[in-house]
């Protein structure tokens, strides 16, 4: 019930006038976003970021635009998978499996109004989900220490192997770079200095936000130059999108398990939202098996995938508000903006600013159903983005970056540290040791690093603090069992290949 | 069926991740020695050097055991790729390097006009297609987002 009045003021400061532009400016951008193949969410996000500092916005109107945008961006992904077989984002990449053999037999916009629909309800799903669940979270992390913070962090690292899919080696590898590059600057418990040979640029640290946009979005420019001739143009028929919508109700239970699955993979820590989308893809061609014709434009082929994600991308905002975790690469970015904005997620942040969180989690609601008016009778105006050509975004990409940065500090250190990040970015894709680990290791650094040290000076020096309470030693067993977990997944995987 | 059968792009990562590997390995050599030299605090039980230490260990250790069993890596940018790469980046510094004495509007456009040829286009795209996007860049940020960008020497705005 109470829940249920916060969530009632969250309204009242979603509706104002400059929120409601944001979240709809946010939606727009983050469809436009989302389909543009090669800037995914975590491209697009982390290349507002500079932008929102500039802008002058409140804490609240800032998450409310980033937060449209990421929900945008998981409408927007399935306009490139449908129409030209190229996922926009890592999630769209199941929606190709369906969308395209859709599209191919002239039923695109068909495919597109039920994505649309189907998105609209994973996202509805997982929102209701953050408004019952993230206040009951809240209510059990109110009783953590900083030993079991740190447990916590150890928790977010051990687990990071899921978000990316890749050699568990190689994510591990990728974090502790992470937590050793945050360590560079000043120490704030101590001030002094460390490996900041003498540059007072670094002082202050390593900015999060160049960081991001030059491991994401520089890295991806420099992608993209291997094969600037690549890409195709969608040629086939749209139709309308509105026969999607009819489709949609023969879909409902296909919709309403692809949400449930998604939300549950979202929220796990470590987890995604490409793994709710393939986790309720495979899952519903297992279930269905012969009933349906999955990979030749199965309807439900491209409704359950879009459930999934959308309601994964809705389930990883739970763990980064309530307990400052992100569970996704975004959601990595999002907690950079609030970091940078001087706020600390975690269950105090929902008794000293309500207003914050619920206007957010209202917004949610309100950008949910702009979303599904934006992409079903809209949808065609999105989908002639896709015939920009890469040589013309590309380079709007790297601009926008660089302006962005640039006024930040209005250093141009910023910038070659930014392109120094976006080198480091390239080489570690093509090495494949996942980025996104980097990230969160630079993020989470400092907060970890100062528990440990809280609770050290607690302990007066005693090591056994950190597992000496039963709330450490629960989540250490559930890191534990998740990457035991996530070992007999892959070997299963593996094998099924073979 | 091995793994790289099954996807193309990806080549052994026997050169590549040794040499990552050797290079991690020696960062995180260099980051336990140089932390001994962080002068620990009056009455701090956990001084500015153990949690780098506390990084560095496991980062060199995860390093030897990549060295000792590399895994795979997506195939290594060609030639081409690498010129055209070294191109952007090389263009970028320039910018990065003019746009405070030049200010924005002429770095940018040259800039942007080089860039679009970087990507592909040819110079009838271009120039056109160039100059619009940086104009347009400076209109927006000047003056509708209202965001400091450096002025030409001798204008104000």
């Amino acid at each position: 019930m109470e829940t249920l009045a916060y969530l009632a003021q969250g309204f009242a400061v979603a509706l104002e006038p400059q929120h409601l532009f944001l979240a709809l400016l946010g939606c727009a951008l983050g469809t436009l976003i989302g389909a543009l193949p090669g800037l995914g969410p975590v491209n697009g996000v982390a290349l507002m970021i500079p932008l929102t500092f500039n802008f002058g916005l409140s804490a609240t109107a800032a998450l409310i635009l980033l937060v449209s945008v990421y929900y945008g961006c998981m409408y927007g992904g399935r306009i490139s998978s449908i129409l030209l077989n190229i996922p926009g984002d890592e999630p769209a990449m199941m929606t190709t499996l369906d969308g395209y053999p859709m599209a191919q037999q002239g039923r695109g916009g068909e495919a597109l109004g039920l994505t649309g629909v189907a998105s609209f309800v994973g996202a509805l799903v997982a929102t209701i989900g953050l408004t019952l669940f993230a206040p009951l979270l809240v209510e059990f992390a109110i009783r953590f220490g900083p030993a079991e913070y740190f447990a916590l962090f150890v928790l977010a690292f051990a687990t990071i192997g899921g978000v990316t899919g890749g050699s568990l080696l190689k994510s591990f590898i990728g974090a502790c770079l992470g937590l050793l590059l945050g360590t560079v600057g000043i120490d704030s418990v101590s001030s002094v200095p460390r490996y900041t040979f003498g540059w007072y640029e670094l002082y202050d640290g390593i900015d999060f936000i160049v960081a991001l946009v030059g491991l994401f979005a520089i890295s991806e420019c420099l992608v993209f130059l291997e094969d600037p001739r690549q890409g195709s143009r969608p040629t086939m028929l749209l139709g309308s999108a509105m026969p999607g919508v009819r489709t949609s109700w023969q879909c409902r239970g296909t919709i309403a398990r692809g949400s449930l699955l998604g939300f549950i993979a979202g929220v796990l820590p470590g987890a995604g939202a490409a793994l709710g989308s393939f986790l309720a893809y495979t899952l519903e061609r297992r279930w269905l098996g012969r009933r349906g014709n999955f990979g030749t434009g199965d309807p439900r082929g491209v409704a359950a995938p879009e459930a999934g994600n959308n309601a994964a991308a809705g389930g990883a905002l739970i763990p980064m508000l309530s307990l400052g975790i992100p569970g996704s690469g975004t959601t990595a970015i999002l907690l950079a903006l609030l970091l940078s904005m001087n706020i600390t997620p975690g269950p105090l942040l929902f008794d000293e600013q309500p207003e914050l969180v619920w206007g957010l989690v209202a917004a949610l609601f309100i950008g949910n159903l702009m979303l599904l008016v934006l992409n079903i009778p809209l949808v065609g105006l999105f989908a002639r983005v896709l015939r920009a050509p890469g040589w013309f975004l590309m380079p709007m990409v790297v601009m926008v970056a660089f302006v962005g940065v640039y006024s930040l500090s209005n250093s141009a250190f910023d910038l070659y540290l930014m392109l120094a990040f976006g080198v480091l970015g390239y080489v570690l894709r093509k090495l494949e040791i996942p980025t996104v680990p980097v990230v969160l290791g630079l993020l989470l650094g400092g907060q970890m690093e100062y528990n440990l040290r809280r609770a050290m000076s607690i302990s007066d020096g005693d090591w056994s603090i950190i597992w000496n309470s039963g709330i450490s030693v629960g989540i250490y067993l559930f890191a534990f069992t998740l990457i035991v977990a996530g070992l007999i997944y892959s070997w299963v995987i593996r094998g099924r290949l073979q | 069926m091995s793994e790289l059968d099954l996807h193309p792009e990806r080549v052994s990562g026997a050169l590549g991740d040794r040499i990552a590997g050797v290079l991690l390995l020696l960062l995180a050599v260099a980051a336990w020695w140089l932390s001994h030299g962080f002068a620990s605090g009056f009455g701090q039980t956990v001084g500015p050097g153990a949690f780098p230490r506390l990084v560095s260990v496991p980062l060199g250790m995860l390093a030897l055991y990549l060295v000792a069993r590399p895994g795979l890596n997506h195939r290594w940018p060609g030639r081409a790729a690498r010129l055209r790469q070294l191109g952007l980046l090389a263009l970028l510094m320039i910018y990065a390097g003019l746009v405070e004495p030049l200010g924005f509007l002429p770095t940018a456009l040259i800039t942007v006009i080089l860039m679009i040829r970087l990507f592909g286009a040819r110079w009838g795209q271009a120039l056109p297609f160039g100059a619009l996007l940086a104009v347009s860049l400076f209109l927006l940020f000047e003056f509708v987002l209202g965001m400091p960008l450096p002025d030409m020497p001798g204008l104000e705005w």
